[in-house]
């Protein structure tokens, strides 16, 4: 195969996961836009970096990699920019909306995003994405031991959080 | 027997090999408590399958298929090879090669700049020179110069953003001009002046209350690009007026 019809090939491959990459970046950001604008910054990146994915690597790992680190970078220039860039976001308050959603039930979305990053990276990796505990730890760049120690914390947490009240489970 | 909750995980979630296996399912046959741990974690495993399912069944934003597609430029294929040939043919000779994805990013947006030019005539922020670069027009090549990015007065061309150091040495700042025609960009202090190297008009938001703008209207293409050629951190307050007062020449890269 010529590198002409691979990286055409590759850009196809990444168009057909742009619709998990938008799910793996809403688990990352408060707004679809912004989630997408992520994946947007994600595929940009990926394609000016293409040659450095070795084809024998899952292309949905790499990506997720990417994707998690521009959403790094994204979260460290908030912190030194926020004033720069996210003006809007000042007095935000995320904890309204979910509140609201909270008196039917937190919704597992909602329960999710109160987990810490890095417990709901590894929950959503692997139990929303799928991923083998092998490809979510090299994806997080982490030793198995800690992505498994996660993703314990992470579920029980999460069982926590969406546990009926009343202890009775229908 | 005690079986260590993340190993009773691990078997819900298929991770165990066949020894652990074993262990796991005759422990289970004994003790009730261990299938119910089992079966916890295989519930919440199900729950969260679901989780986000509904955005799969969305439609994808066509500026996202663009973006995994080159942007319809990359027709020929290869992303490399592009990025090399936008590299030539917008780094004049002797020019230091850093800017590779600006340059990539610009060559995207030329057709943005383009219907810029078409909209506002020669009067306005953004005009080409002769070589056919875009550069920024008087007014904002005013804002660019003088104003510091805390300013937000009203009636501004231009409100400038972000100013940092790019890796080439030369200054560089954002700015994003609201109104019908909302953009925003890069633009670099180069020897002749404010250079433009992206500009992207900021997606139009719907008016719900819950709807926002990303980003206070940089672009997310600009944004990639500023994370590629910062060099450290941006300027701050003190830095841009000492900028400011060298008349944003370059400094030399360390």
């Amino acid at each position: 195969m010529s590198t002409n019809e691979s990286a055409e090939t590759i850009q196809e491959q990444i168009v057909a996961l742009l619709p998990r990459l938008r799910r793996f970046a809403r688990n990352l950001v408060r707004t679809p836009h912004d989630a997408d604008d992520m994946v947007q910054i994600a595929v940009e990146r990926a394609l000016l970096h293409l040659d450095q994915w070795h084809s024998d690597a899952r292309l949905d790992s790499w990506l997720f990699k990417i994707l998690r680190n521009a959403w790094i970078d994204e979260v460290r220039s908030r912190g030194r920019r926020a004033k720069l860039f996210m003006p809007e976001e000042a007095g935000e308050n995320i904890g309204e909306a979910s509140m609201e959603r909270e008196i039917d039930r937190l919704s597992v979305e909602a329960a999710l995003a109160r987990l810490p990053h890095d417990q709901r990276l590894a929950v959503s990796l692997v139990l929303v994405e799928g991923l083998a505990y092998k490809d979510a730890a090299e994806v997080l760049e982490v030793p198995i031991g800690t992505l498994t120690s996660r993703l314990a914390r992470g579920r029980e947490a999460l069982a926590a959080l969406l546990r009926p009240p009343q202890g009775d489970r229908s | 027997m005690s079986v260590s909750d993340e190993t009773l995980m691990a078997y819900a979630d298929g991770e165990v090999d066949a020894a652990t296996r074993a262990i796991i399912e005759a422990a289970m046959r004994d003790d009730p408590e261990i299938r119910r741990r089992i079966e916890e974690h295989r519930a919440l495993r199900e729950t969260l399958q679901g989780a986000f399912s509904a955005v799969l069944d969305e439609p994808v934003p066509q500026r996202l298929i663009d973006a995994a597609r080159g942007h319809d430029a990359a027709r020929a294929g290869n992303v490399v090879d592009m990025a090399s040939a936008r590299r030539a043919a917008v780094d004049a000779p002797g020019r230091r090669r850093s800017w590779q994805p600006v340059a990539m990013a610009a060559s995207v947006l030329v057709g943005v700049a383009v219907g810029y030019l078409g909209w506002h005539g020669s009067n306005s922020w953004v005009k080409t020179n002769s070589s056919g670069e875009l550069i920024a027009g008087v007014g904002l090549a005013e804002a660019l110069s003088n104003q510091l990015s805390e300013d937000r007065s009203p009636g501004l061309v231009a409100i400038t953003g972000l100013s940092f150091r790019a890796k080439t040495g030369d200054f560089c700042r954002t700015f994003s001009v609201t109104g019908a025609h909302a953009s925003s960009g890069l633009a670099c202090h180069e020897a002749d002046g404010w250079k433009i190297k992206v500009l992207a008009q900021t997606p139009a938001a719907p008016n719900s209350s819950n709807f926002r703008p990303a980003a206070s209207g940089i672009a997310p293409a600009v944004r990639a690009v500023v994370e590629e050629s910062i060099d450290g951190e941006p300027l701050d307050q003190a830095g841009e007026i000492a900028a400011r007062k060298q008349g944003w020449a370059a400094t030399p890269s360390r």
